[in-house]
């Protein structure tokens, strides 16, 4: 027991983002990251494992997020929903979600109600295999199949994404399958397989807690130790499997799906630079230029100028174990084929690789940067949930307090390098949707730059336990 | 691992919804405004006076091509050169028309806020509408509505609003028009829209963040203080009916996977002093996973990933002549859809016959009040919820007092609210699915008439 908590490195903040952050060791191995901020009179509580649909095997996809919903069925003394039921009924918002890299739990609490999301954190942690039965398993994996269904099967276009990342990350890579997995897969999920699952990687020392808000850090560091202390840490975590691929794919990969869907579309996934390197920070300004936003080239050229589409966008999936994804999503314009289209985007791509962005371009994609994060940094749950994410996936949450800076100190050339060297023909996987329906004449579309962004961003990579939102 | 017993809360720290401050500009624009500390990125809602009511008859969709052409160029840049004048300022800028009105959202950081309040003042003040950026809203617009089709929540909705709502109601059309209006909306109908209905007098600002630092008054007055208008004479609402008596649409979609459920009914103003019993009630029926219809749909029987009900504000008045959506909303797999809505019923009329529970009754005070903070942490949730007030003609403090009236809410009162809301009997059920799996057991479910349309 006790801890060996790291000195007070938090007192170097950044002045743009005014964050600042401790990092404390348990012994059992849980960091605990804290961030003390008493405007609002809220908590939040994060906590992500270092486990996602990339650690998962051939046969068993989808397992990472199937298990995180059987992590609100219940622990050795929390009964049924009572993990919902708390929260819930102390003021508190929650939920889960899951991603190629790890999955997280994150509860928001009115501050003086802290301390329960704590204990019932710790309780799951500790003890969720003697709860955890046949029962909830078969009830959860009808949820995730009808979660698939609802937000990919039964929508225009829904299975794109998976698509494209399956040809972006060859058979057998770990990123070869999305983190919802296929209906097959999830119906072979057993009991056992959730076990197996749980006591692999639901250790104390794969994970990071993170506390934000109205919090006394020593209070709050002294409730982590007296709560998670005594979870025991293991190394049963088999070493992941390496994600490591060439820069450029070598050639253009090609699928045309012909489908009931509203209009032809034309989708691509380009592989980038990794996260957590300056390139992978080029390559977001790259991306942001050319289709972030209605002053993007492609927005311009295609929907403006040529108009040949009704949307068009560029987006960033960043990852930090394999290439990052940008995502480029186009619905035509009515009548339009797809290869004027592509002849367009080609031309696009190819004087950004040669001229770079201009100095005004590079400004209005920093300040669109800045924006993004100054919004995620807005609520104790965003500011939380990026300190989990610089400590799980790059070793140090500090590097969180830094990443607007980091953005903001790309240059020209090294936002037309990345281009030059990603953003070409040999380097991505196309998709194209030709529509079958009844209306397959005259088909067209909406879809809008901040769709592509969001879908890219991992919004559709991931399953959620619960959808936020409710209306008073 | 040491098991503790579940801790007991701490002190609660007080927390009120934050009340704006309220002025005028000598133009008449209604301001409002709020500083949150912290909150670097500052929220700017501007509301406009121009329902959709107000829309010339057979050009439904004028007001929403109206609100997109606004950020199309103004008289100081053309459209190109005003979308990257405003992301220079790391701002985005959304205009979108409802039934109450026109909603223009500026967020920017508090650091350039002056630059971004002068951009939302040439959009109102001088936008240009040039002839050939309408014509590409107008095509655009024409080319979204397939894919509106297509999406089965879009389509459920389109459904029940045709459906519930009489025909020569504007509220029974789509917001943003349908093929055959749009088509006929050109730059002079964009013109004349923007001509009758948008003026400083008739509109109100909301502002905010962390204002610290910032002359607002100032910095408003060389910005939104330079828009000019006249006065404009006085709305009636028209009223709002509709014909709840129960019946059931099924919308063909052959193949699909799953059924889209939408269940309405018309409610009542939110100036009703039912509402905050009702908005209790409807938590408590379907408000979350551990809601009655989660926890049977959900929870116990796997059928869906998750069914909620709601009470959705179309239009608000002070005279209390408006109306709202009260519905059901989900997604259940194909083959179950007979059994889920069985089920679905029967939760109804349990509620109906036994009510609900003290316990249930206190959770959902103590969520509904609870969040509260967390739900408007952020400049925008604020500025969103100040900006609705406005528009549904309710006092500034609205949000303050209803979570003062929510905890006096009785566990009676609350069952009263909710059964009066979803009566089984008067629901307008739409199912988008696939006609040929459904029908049949819908039909032996005896929850009114069935019609299939395509």
């Amino acid at each position: 027991m006790g801890h060996t908590a790291t000195p007070d490195t938090g007192s170097a903040a950044t002045p743009q983002v005014g964050l600042t952050a401790t990092e404390h060791r348990l012994a059992n191995g849980l960091r605990v990251v804290l961030s003390q901020d008493s405007l609002t009179p809220v908590a939040a509580v994060c906590l992500w494992y270092d486990v996602g649909s990339r650690h998962e095997v051939k046969g068993r996809t989808g397992l990472a997020h199937l298990f995180e919903h059987l992590m609100f069925q219940g622990s050795a003394n929390v009964p049924g929903n009572g993990h919902f039921e708390l929260v819930q009924s102390a003021g508190g918002s929650l939920n889960g979600t899951t991603s190629f890299e790890r999955t997280n739990y994150f509860e928001t609490m009115p501050a003086h109600q802290l301390e329960l999301a704590l204990w019932l954190e710790a309780d799951r942690m500790g003890s969720l295999l003697t709860a955890l039965d046949l029962e909830s398993l078969d009830n959860q994996r009808d949820v995730v199949k009808n979660e698939r269904r609802q937000r990919y099967d039964n929508v225009p276009y829904g299975t794109a994404f998976e698509r494209l990342v399956a040809m972006a990350f060859p058979e057998g890579h770990p990123y070869h399958h999305t983190p919802i997995g296929s209906m097959a897969d999830l119906d072979a999920a057993s009991l056992e397989d959730a076990r197996a699952f749980f006591r692999t990687y639901y250790a104390p020392n794969n994970a990071v807690l993170a506390v934000v808000g109205d919090i006394d850090p020593e209070q709050t560091l002294a409730w982590a130790e007296k709560y998670f202390g005594s979870i025991p840490g293991h190394n049963g975590k088999p070493a992941p499997r390496d994600g490591s691929l060439p820069g450029v794919i070598g050639e253009q990969l090609r699928e045309v799906v012909h489908e009931d869907v509203p209009s032809r579309a034309l989708m691509a996934a380009y592989r980038l630079p990794q996260d957590g390197t300056r390139e992978a920070d080029a390559a977001d300004l790259a991306l942001t230029v050319l289709g972030g936003g209605e002053s993007s080239r492609l927005h311009n050229r295609l929907v403006r100028r040529d108009r040949l589409a009704v949307g068009a966008g560029f987006g960033l999936l960043r990852l930090a174990q394999a290439p990052s994804l940008g995502w480029l999503d186009i619905k035509a314009s009515s009548g339009v084929d797809a290869d004027a289209i592509e002849a367009a985007v080609d031309e696009e791509l190819a004087r950004f690789a040669e001229e770079g962005p201009t100095p005004e371009e590079l400004e209005r994609a920093q300040a669109q940067i800045e924006r993004e994060w100054l919004d995620r940094l807005a609520t104790v749950g965003g500011r939380a949930d990026e300190l989990c994410r610089y400590s799980v996936l790059f070793g140090d949450p500090q590097l969180a307090l830094g990443a607007v800076s980091r953005v903001l100190e790309v240059t020209a050339e090294e936002v037309r390098a990345v281009a030059a060297a990603r953003l070409r023909p040999d380097n991505r996987a196309v998709l194209v949707y030709e529509p079958t329906g009844p209306q397959a004449e005259d088909a067209q579309d909406p879809g809008n730059a901040a769709d592509a962004g969001n879908a890219a961003d991992g919004g559709n990579a991931e399953g959620s336990s619960e959808e936020a939102g409710d209306e008073q | 691992m040491t098991f503790h017993p579940k801790p007991e809360a701490g002190p609660a720290r007080p927390w009120d919804f934050p009340a704006p401050e309220r002025s005028a500009l000598d133009n008449g624009l209604t301001v409002l405004h709020c500083h949150r500390p912290g909150q670097k990125v500052v929220a700017v809602e501007v509301s406009l006076d121009a329902p959709l009511y107000a829309e010339p008859e057979g050009l439904d969709g004028v007001a929403t091509i109206m609100a997109r052409a606004l950020s199309e160029g103004t008289d100081k840049h053309t459209a190109e050169e005003f979308a990257a004048e405003l992301e220079r300022c790391g701002a985005t800028l959304d205009a979108h028309a409802d039934h109450p009105g026109v909603r223009v959202s500026l967020e920017v950081p508090a650091s350039r806020l002056e630059r971004g309040l002068g951009l939302l003042a040439d959009a109102l003040r001088a936008p240009a509408f040039p002839d050939d950026e309408i014509e590409r809203l107008v095509a655009n617009r024409l080319d979204e509505i397939p894919h509106e089709l297509a999406n089965p929540v879009r389509r459920a909705a389109v459904a029940l609003y045709a459906d519930l709502f009489d025909a020569d109601q504007r509220i029974s059309r789509p917001r943003q028009g349908s093929e055959e209006t749009v088509r006929r909306i050109d730059a002079d109908a964009v013109r004349a829209f923007y001509a009758t209905h948008v003026r400083p007098s008739t509109a109100t600002v909301v502002v905010v963040g962390d204002l610290t630092g910032v002359g607002l008054e100032g910095v408003l007055g060389s910005t939104l203080g330079e828009w000019t208008g006249d006065q404009a004479k006085p709305r009636s609402h028209p009223a709002i009916s509709a014909d709840d008596t129960g019946r059931v649409i099924v919308v063909d979609r052959p193949g699909a996977v799953q059924t889209q459920l939408l269940m309405g009914r018309i409610g009542s103003d939110r100036h009703d002093p039912v509402w905050p019993a009702q908005v209790l009630g409807t938590y408590c029926l379907g408000g979350t996973l551990t809601s009655r219809l989660d926890r049977v749909l959900r929870e116990e029987k796997g059928y869906t990933y998750g069914v909620r009900a709601f009470g959705q504000v179309l239009r608000s008045s002070a005279d209390g002549g408006g109306a709202s959506m009260l519905a059901i909303s989900g997604s259940v797999a194909t083959e179950v859809t007979g059994p889920a809505l069985a089920d679905l019923w029967q939760v109804l009329r349990t509620l109906a016959e036994e009510g609900l529970t003290d316990d249930e009754r206190e959770v959902a005070v103590q969520n509904l009040v609870g969040v509260a903070p967390l739900k408007f942490e952020t400049a925008a949730a604020v500025a969103g919820t100040l900006a609705d007030q406005v528009e549904q003609e309710l006092p500034d403090d609205y949000q303050a007092q209803l979570y003062a009236r929510l905890a006096d809410v009785g566990t009676v009162e609350a069952t009263a609210a909710v059964v009066r809301a979803f009566p089984p009997d008067r629901l307008v059920s739409v199912l988008v699915g696939d006609a040929s799996a459904i029908v049949e057991p819908v039909k032996e479910l005896g929850i009114g008439p069935v019609t299939v349309v395509n």
